[in-house]
């Protein structure tokens, strides 16, 4: 379920934002979105965020300017922002979804966010083969994998089935062979 | 030009109010001004609470929930660790993707 998990997180912090001085921000990675997804464009989103709805003069001013913001303009408009607010979280879903070449300048930039904020906790989702690139940049970073559990499979597809735009081409005994063959395929990759 | 905004104070952190859990709360995010829309799309036409409102529309309540209750989850969220503990990873194969079962 792409998204799934960084989802579940990003409503879990918004929940905790509402009792607690937390502002969270995040960007879904997206194969279908490369163009807009530029380093520039998630560290601007993620920027968009935190400034909420009360934009700081030096944005307005940088606004009013006239000229596209570059990565060092917004690096230091998120140094104020970030300094200005008791915690971030920064989520970054599907990070295997970013160009290859785009990766080392994200994980560069939020890198740099950390070391000049401690405070700010940062939660990555991707496929493993993107595990390399993010231990160069965090060395110490916590890595929880989340194949999908069986369980979870089941009901997922069961939930899916019962959405069924054609629920007279179904039958019980079909339906148990859909879940049984792609449960058996997961537990095999 | 005249800026009447020029003496609004520098305030951070009301995203807050629209980030929770009420469907159809990310699309309503209503701007001062037109000129403050503009400044939003200036800063990056990425929208991801419209993403995040699709993706979790997608979800199937508790698919994935074990996450929240490790311990990992609680101390990287925690945030009392310095840099070291600021990032935490998740990892895997897509499983069963939506686009899978299309």
């Amino acid at each position: 379920m792409a998204g799934n998990t960084s989802s579940l997180v990003i409503d879990s912090l918004c929940d905790q934002a509402r009792e607690e001085d937390i502002v969270v921000a995040w960007v879904y990675c997206d194969f279908n979105a490369l163009q807009e997804q530029t380093i520039i464009n998630i560290m601007g989103a993620i920027l968009k965020r935190l400034v909420g709805r009360k934009i700081p003069d030096d944005i307005r001013r940088a606004f009013q300017e006239g000229r596209r913001p570059l990565l060092p303009d917004l690096m230091r408009m998120l140094r104020i922002a970030i300094a200005s607010l008791p915690q971030v979280f920064i989520c970054i879903d599907a990070l295997d979804e970013c160009l290859p070449k785009d990766l080392p300048e994200l994980l560069g930039s939020l890198r740099d966010i950390i070391r000049e904020s401690p405070r700010t906790r940062i939660f990555l989702t991707g496929r493993p083969h993107v595990n390399e690139v993010v231990r160069r940049y965090f060395t110490a970073a916590v890595a929880i994998p989340t194949s999908p559990d069986p369980d979870d499979i089941r009901n997922y597809l069961e939930m899916r089935l019962d959405k069924d735009d054609e629920p007279e081409a179904m039958n019980d005994d079909l339906r148990a062979e859909i879940v049984t063959t792609i449960q058996e395929k997961m537990s095999n990759m | 030009m005249a800026q009447t905004t020029s003496t609004h104070r520098v305030t951070f952190g009301d995203g807050n109010t629209h980030c929770g859990n009420i469907a159809n709360s990310f699309n309503t995010t209503v701007y001062n001004s037109d000129e403050d829309a503009k400044i939003m799309h200036w800063l990056s036409p990425l929208q991801p609470e419209n993403r995040h409102h699709s993706v979790r529309a997608d979800r199937f309540e508790g698919v994935g929930n074990w996450l929240l209750e490790t311990s990992e989850l609680w101390e990287w969220r925690g945030g009392e660790g310095g840099a070291d503990e600021a990032v935490l990873f998740c990892f895997g194969d897509p499983g069963v993707g939506k686009t899978h079962l299309r």
